[in-house]
């Protein structure tokens, strides 16, 4: 507690100095930007909120904590998108941190992420309030939801290794603390906790390396600095490989993948969203930042590694998620693919800009955060559904639910929504994304040589069979999870979401379907982050009239505000053709066609896991579903059966064959080390007294 | 598949020529369906002997869907149903549900002497009625099993043609 309220003390600091010492701040365009202002003040708001969640009493508590912080990612919003449309603005706060100082600095790519962010934040805080007012209005999970938020927004602002470092890890345990809020009630949160506590320390652990040494051979701290360092290829290639390691073990990126599907599911609902739709994109910035920006690029083949890792991602994320029973597990599988196709975008736009096409990469950058923007969009929806989901019927597993389409029907036609946009079809947001990639993978010339003409058709197929699984999986989440009838108790007896959850998924809905319509609004802006950082002159998509997109250089043009206006179109003609040429218009209520064998009950219905055991057969090599059958026969004779129990999962096999092993060989070393410790304190003196000569010796040799 | 194109070739067209067309009445339903009846064929408890007949009524020598009668697979796509057999026990309720479930107009063929008066079956201990007991009756076609000629006539009556 006394840690947050120095925090608070903190904030007051920052903004006094900010117009207070004219030498520590630099406002490049303008000195008092609305971008740098907005900024400020939504940490400010969000450290309001930890301090007005710490002091107020538990009945008004999420509702005071949560419009702050909605109003912290609304200011957020404002500063992501001024520092988009070009507005600069950074500061020095010296004596925030002890040595370097705080450097935070807004430049257009920081802007997308820090937009994205505040927009996943506003909808995930006003959600909050309905969500939390049961169980989870505690103190210490409503004060740490604001910090989480204030976190995130520093990481794409933070202009100097220090300040992303302590952001970054500031951003970890703020969201351990939240993934946590519900150990008490399930074990599981706590397996899960555990999990992602040590892979994203030891993410953070590859980044501070790397990024320390990037910070040493360059000379600075500061990001300005490291730009203009050129570091020996050998430590740029370590660089990037120990950041690209930790940035992809916090993008979810397999095979680095395997907290993600524990702690997404097992976290609160509105924080859920916040890790799926604005943490993860963390990962992206970090491998966008330190690859293309500060490290300028580099080699071919660290590129063909992040798109070869993006493309093994989105296609092992996908047949998870399409096997997924559990809704929320499915739903973090699936953010494991959205990321893998965000950095098949990332590869193939490093990989295009080390190849010198300066034109081809700014399109496949701007396809990737375009995706970045839409697959936030639609997971803060999905998971927010979803959390309704669990609200009101207690229970994630898609083989228990059905039947919402009545009980639930506003959360039902959301979920629906995202369900489409996450399945890349027209009228989708996710379908412009996936098209703007699979444009500058196709159209990717083959000077390139070899590298090129092996890659580009290969990551094309594994986004169209990515894509193909994702409508699998979403026809799934959505079909069995909503239609039809109730499969159990918690389901049939579902009750719809208070107003201010249905608020917060209305946000996001409205989001995915202004994301459909008019993309157009946003690229230039994309263009212009993008343009920052491979360098590329012109625009890579340029917007003719108000809804078509043109690309440059290459004929294809897409209007999907035409595509919806089409689409609707022919709807209203199918729906109104017959009406109007129906020889009767009398209707006649029926019963259900069963056959003629009598009622269909709940158990004939499709289950999530009936749904996906054909998809388990065709890819049984990759998935290794396991069965078992488990027969106990009666005491008298073996032939008389008691019980005959069959059980079927699909583990993770990256995990069973990466991790188990591990994990088992840390468990015989711990064992084996018990015996070094018996008990004996002249032993422990012992030990002490040898490894400090030890030490000596080998410094006395050394130097 | 070369074979299949040369056996179809070599075989030519074996349908005999349609007869003459009987003027008889239709049934009022029938007129609304302007010509094209799509059949739900419900077996009632038959000995399979109708079934038989039917199959060749559709089949290449009749060819009963040159006068515009077509067998569908589920009462939710059919003008009529098709019921063969006395009505048994065990299919009373399937029968009367399947008739709820055809859309309307609907019309009802009896066919075979048991689904008109139970034939041999009657008074079994399995056997609930003959099919007017069960669904309203539109068209009768008598005989056990009934010829695919007089099959043919029968539909021939309902679509017009």
């Amino acid at each position: 507690m006394t840690g947050i309220v120095t925090d608070a003390a903190m904030s007051t600091t920052l903004i006094t100095s900010v117009p207070g010492t004219g030498s520590a701040v630099t406002g490049l365009a303008d000195p008092a930007g609305a971008a740098g202002a907005s900024f400020v003040l939504a940490l400010a708001l969000c450290l309001a909120a930890a301090l007005v969640a710490l002091v107020l009493p538990g009945r008004i508590r999420p509702a005071a904590a949560g419009a702050l912080t909605a109003a912290a990612g609304a200011a957020a919003v404002v500063a992501g998108v001024r520092a988009v449309a070009g507005e600069t603005w950074s500061a020095w706060l010296p004596d925030l941190l002890p040595l370097l100082g705080v450097r935070l600095g807004l430049d257009p790519l920081g802007g997308v992420f820090l937009a994205v962010t505040g927009a996943v934040a506003v909808c995930a805080a006003i959600y909050g309030i309905g969500y939390t007012r049961h169980g989870l209005s505690g103190r210490g999970v409503q004060a740490a939801l604001p910090l989480f938020v204030a976190a995130m927004l520093l990481v794409p602002a933070a202009a100097s290794v220090s300040t992303f470092l302590v952001a970054w890890e500031l951003m970890a345990i703020a969201s351990l603390l939240l993934v946590v809020a519900e150990h008490h009630k399930r074990a599981a949160v706590g397996e899960a906790g555990l999990w992602y506590a040590v892979m994203t320390h030891l993410g953070f652990a590859v980044i501070l390396a790397g990024l320390a040494a990037l910070a040493a051979v360059s000379g600075g701290d500061a990001f300005d600095r490291i730009r203009e360092a050129t570091p020996s290829a050998a430590a740029a290639n370590l660089i990037f490989l120990a950041t690209f390691a930790g940035f992809a073990s916090k993008a979810g990126i397999v095979p680095l993948h395997v907290w993600l599907p524990r702690a997404h599911p097992e976290a609160p609902s509105q924080v859920s969203a916040l890790m799926s739709a604005a943490m993860v994109n963390m990962g992206v910035y970090g491998v966008v930042r330190v690859g293309l920006d500060l490290l300028g690029g580099g080699p071919a083949w660290w590129w063909l590694l992040v798109l070869a890792a993006g493309a093994l991602s989105a296609l092992y994320g996908i047949l998870q998620a399409v096997v997924a029973s559990d809704l929320k597990r499915l739903l973090g599988h699936s953010t494991t693919e959205n990321m893998g196709l965000v950095l098949i975008g990332v590869g193939a736009a490093g990989f295009f800009a080390a190849s010198g096409s300066r034109v081809l990469a700014a399109l496949a950058l701007v396809a990737a955060l375009l995706h970045v923007i839409n697959h936030a969009a639609f997971k803060t929806l999905l998971f927010l559904a979803a959390g309704s989901v669990l609200h009101a019927t207690g229970t994630r597993d898609l083989d228990a639910l059905g039947g919402l389409r009545e009980r639930m029907p506003y959360t039902t036609g959301l979920f629906a929504l995202g369900a489409l946009a996450a399945s890349a079809l027209p009228p989708g947001n996710g379908f412009v994304s996936e098209w703007l990639l699979l444009q500058s993978l196709v159209n990717s010339l083959p000077e390139g040589g070899v590298a090129h003409a092996v890659t580009m058709p290969l990551a094309v197929g594994v986004i169209a069979l990515s894509a193909g699984l994702a409508i699998a999986t979403f026809v799934k989440a959505f079909g069995v999870g909503f239609l039809a009838r109730p499969r159990g108790e918690g389901a049939a007896n579902a009750h719809e979401s208070p107003p201010t959850m249905l608020g917060g998924m209305l946000l996001a809905g409205a989001a995915c379907v202004a994301l459909a319509l008019a993309p157009t609004l946003l690229l230039p802006g994309l263009a212009r982050a993008v343009s920052g950082v491979v360098g590329g002159t012109g625009d890579p998509v340029t917007v003719a009239g108000a809804a078509t997109l043109r690309l440059e250089g290459i004929a294809s043009t897409i209007s999907p505000l035409l595509i919806a206006a089409w689409l609707v179109a022919a709807l209203v003609l199918v729906l109104a053709l017959p009406r109007l040429f129906a020889a009767r218009r009398a209707r006649r209520a029926a019963r259900l066609w069963d056959c003629g064998a009598g009622p269909m009950t709940a158990r004939m219905e499709y289950t999530a896991t009936s749904f996906a055991e054909p998809l388990g057969r065709v890819f049984d090599d990759v998935l290794e579903p396991e069965s078992d059958i488990d027969v106990t026969p009666l005491k008298e004779s073996a032939y008389l059966v008691e019980r005959v129990r069959f059980h079927a999962r699909v583990p993770d096999r990256i995990e069973r064959r990466l991790y188990e092993p591990v994990l088992a060989g840390f468990a015989v070393a711990g064992r084996a080390a018990t015996r070094l410790a018996n008990g004996s304190v002249h032993r422990y003196l012992a030990y002490g007294f040898y490894a400090l000569t030890g030490a000596l010796i080998l410094l006395a040799v050394l130097t | 598949m070369v074979s299949l194109w040369q056996k179809i070739r070599r075989t030519g067209r074996v349908a005999e020529p349609p007869p003459p067309r009987e003027r008889t009445d239709p049934p009022p339903a029938a007129a609304e369906l302007a010509g094209s009846v799509q059949i739900r064929h419900v077996d009632a408890g038959s000995c399979n002997g109708c079934e038989l007949e039917i199959a060749s009524t559709f089949g290449p020598v009749y060819d009963g869907e040159r006068y515009g009668a077509r067998l569908v697979a589920s009462p939710r796509h059919a003008d009529a149903l098709m019921v063969t057999g006395p009505v048994t026990r065990n299919m009373a309720t399937a029968l009367r549900r399947t008739y709820e479930a055809v859309p309307e107009p609907r019309l009802v063929i009896a066919l075979g002497d048991c689904a008109r008066n139970c034939g041999v079956f009657a008074g079994a201990y399995g056997v609930t009625g003959a099919v007017s007991d069960v669904v309203p009756v539109d068209v009768e076609v008598p005989g056990c099993p009934p010829p695919p000629e007089a099959i043919v006539a029968a539909l021939r009556g309902l679509t017009g043609r």
